[in-house]
């Protein structure tokens, strides 16, 4: 092969390799390469993972519970298809309070609930002032889904 | 006329009104932007004043990767049209933009605690721009190790460049994956969904980090150039420890 | 292509040499098993946990160390003069000197990896996971790495900056690794998406270090 042939294979080579490398980044962006499982992916594992796993969702409204009056809380991780319950005994985060989104750190336990060793808030990327969000929940506009753009 | 401006002293005349300005610029944005960030703007429905956290952390983060990009692009000038103006003002981005990545990391993991419940968490957000901070550290150390200014800089280039793949993953990060970080607040669709009254320090403490930013680049820029001609006059008079007047 | 193959074959041929460090590879890998085994302890639950992520940083670590063979001693010895001088497309040499690493210093040590998972009680289950992942994202360590030493080769005592430099490359396959591997021992559904990823981090170092090192090298040769 003369020069200029070498340099043309290679030239090739080197756009194959690269559209190959995006080609295989669109097609694993279209399932979830998590952080955290949501309670619906460990609904669809062949096989309950062993060891310490990730769950991400927002915690049920009304499911947060004290039992015993103990520090030890109970709530239900939920998202649109599925739910988990989740027990943790420590400190929650400022965060952490019901339709939050909560990331937990912990033991899948064989009945399908999951003992927290961490449980950590996950904060939305909305900011208001207090007075503001107090203002729209008395007039009855607040929304928890849809930000404000105030 | 560029060329001309690697001369040390005509460097210096030249953008000395840029300099002072952007210095002047700098104090007065970052006295408004902590004076509104701290005591003129409202607490969070949810975080409370640990918001204010946020009026230093993002424009951080937000430099650490514009410093990155501006190092990368002086780098593709500096490789191609080999100018050493380029060369000079990359090598004086890197540690500019290893601090403000520092600073994003540290006042970030200070909101983490009380707001996530964790100092650190290795999600996508996190640890590409540790990753960013670790290759500042690279890019700086190969221009310690290389003696040859030229040379060094056509390889702290490379580094600066093929480490460039970072700074799109950083920024996507938080949408391609289910990441603990929360996502884009300001330049997204739709308009911002932060509120004005917080909008208004958040966008003073980017100015201001700009301005910090030009106003630390120019006399590290400064320096490296007199440097440069400090190098060269020992090795044209052939014995070093010969001080130039 | 010929010389392509030459260089391979001449750089494999001289690493499973004795002195060649081929061997010490594998050593340094066995070594690097051991010791996070003993730190970690002998209880089974965890070092079958843990497993996979040993394995992987133990490659890595292993490719490192060994990154100064690439081109150190053919600089020194002035073969690489030669190759810089004789070569129509300086980025295929490095591409083949990059093979070679792959060939002499990894391969060994990922056909060594299944002693090495059932000394760690890995589960039957993640034996293919892992040496898939592996597979598919150890090229991305021996191109970055030959980037990397391209970069520090007329540095004396340079295996630190290699290190500092190759390192934050090396994240993305070492991370996608680790989780392809326990996403497939767990039968997951992320697992051939994750995989997919550590052969894009494969790809694109496929694509950038052959270019970036031979320039690399052109700096630092002239």
């Amino acid at each position: 092969m003369t020069r200029k042939q070498k340099r043309g294979v290679f030239i090739g080579f080197i756009f194959a390799a690269a559209a190959l490398g995006v080609f295989a980044v669109l097609a694993s962006l279209n399932s979830a390469i998590a952080y955290f499982y949501t309670p619906s992916d460990l609904q669809k594992l062949a096989k309950p993972p062993a060891g310490v796993i990730r769950l991400g969702g927002l915690v049920k409204q009304g499911s947060v519970a004290y039992p015993g009056g103990s520090t030890t809380v109970q709530f239900v991780v939920a998202d649109k298809f599925a739910q988990t319950r989740v027990t943790y005994n420590g400190i929650l985060p400022d965060l952490f309070r019901e339709g939050q989104g909560v990331v937990v750190e912990g033991k899948l336990e064989p009945d399908g609930s999951v003992e927290a060793s961490q449980v950590l808030a996950k904060h939305d990327e909305k900011y208001m002032p207090k007075e503001l969000a107090d203002a729209l929940k008395k007039q009855g506009v607040w929304q928890e889904k849809n930000a404000p753009h105030s | 006329m560029i060329a001309d401006l690697a001369n040390p002293e005509r460097f210096e005349r030249f953008v000395k009104p840029f300099w002072l300005t952007a210095s002047a610029l700098a104090v007065i944005l970052l006295a408004l932007g902590f004076y509104f960030g701290l005591f003129h703007s409202p607490a969070d429905y949810q975080q409370g004043d640990t918001v204010r956290i946020m009026y230093v952390h993002v424009p951080a983060a937000m430099m650490s990767m514009a410093c990155y990009t501006a190092m990368a692009v002086a780098s593709i000038v500096g490789f191609v049209w080999k100018h050493p103006l380029a060369d000079v003002a990359a090598k004086a981005s890197a540690p500019i933009g290893a601090v403000f990545t520092a600073l994003a990391l540290v006042t970030g993991s200070l909101w983490g605690k009380p707001m996530w419940g964790a100092w650190w968490v290795w999600d996508a957000r996190l640890t590409s721009e540790l990753i960013l901070f670790f290759i500042y550290i690279g890019y700086i150390a190969i221009w310690e190790a290389v003696d040859d200014k030229i040379r060094a800089a056509r390889l702290a280039a490379i580094v600066a460049i093929v480490g460039f793949v970072n700074i799109p993953i950083i920024k996507f990060s938080v949408d391609w994956w289910n990441s603990l970080h929360q996502g884009e607040s300001i330049f997204r669709r739709g308009g911002p969904t932060i509120d004005g009254s917080m909008l208004l320090p958040l966008f003073l403490m980017i100015g201001a980090y700009m301005m910090v930013y030009a106003a630390l680049l120019v006399p590290a820029m400064k320096n490296e150039l007199s440097a440069r001609r400090i190098a060269r006059l020992e090795r044209m008079g052939g014995v070093s420890g010969v001080r130039p007047e | 292509m010929k010389t392509f193959l030459a260089i391979i074959l001449r750089d494999v041929t001289l690493g499973f040499r004795a002195g060649g460090g081929a061997t010490q590879a594998a050593m340094f890998f066995a070594l690097v098993s051991l010791v996070f085994a003993l730190a970690i302890g002998p209880e089974p639950a965890r070092l079958s946990a843990l497993a996979a992520p040993i394995l992987w940083a133990g490659a890595l670590l292993s490719a490192l160390v060994s990154l100064d063979r690439i081109f150190q001693s053919d600089y020194e010895d002035g073969t690489l003069d030669v190759l810089v001088e004789t070569a129509d497309l300086l980025e295929l040499r490095v591409l083949a000197k990059a093979a070679a690493h792959w060939l002499s210093s990894l391969l060994p040590l990922i056909v060594a990896v299944p002693l090495f998972a059932l000394l760690l009680n890995l589960p039957v289950e993640g034996y293919w996971p892992l040496l898939a992942s592996l597979l598919v994202g150890t090229p991305a360590l021996s191109l970055i790495g030959a980037l990397a030493a391209a970069l520090t080769l007329a540095l004396r005592r340079a295996s630190i900056l290699v290190s500092i430099l190759a390192a934050p490359l090396y994240a993305p396959a070492l991370i996608f690794g680790v989780g392809a591997a326990e996403a497939g021992a767990a039968g997951a559904p992320s697992f051939v998406p994750t995989l997919l990823l550590v052969a894009a981090s494969s790809l694109f170092a496929l694509v950038f270090a052959p270019l970036a090192g031979a320039a690399a090298i052109r700096f630092n040769m002239s």
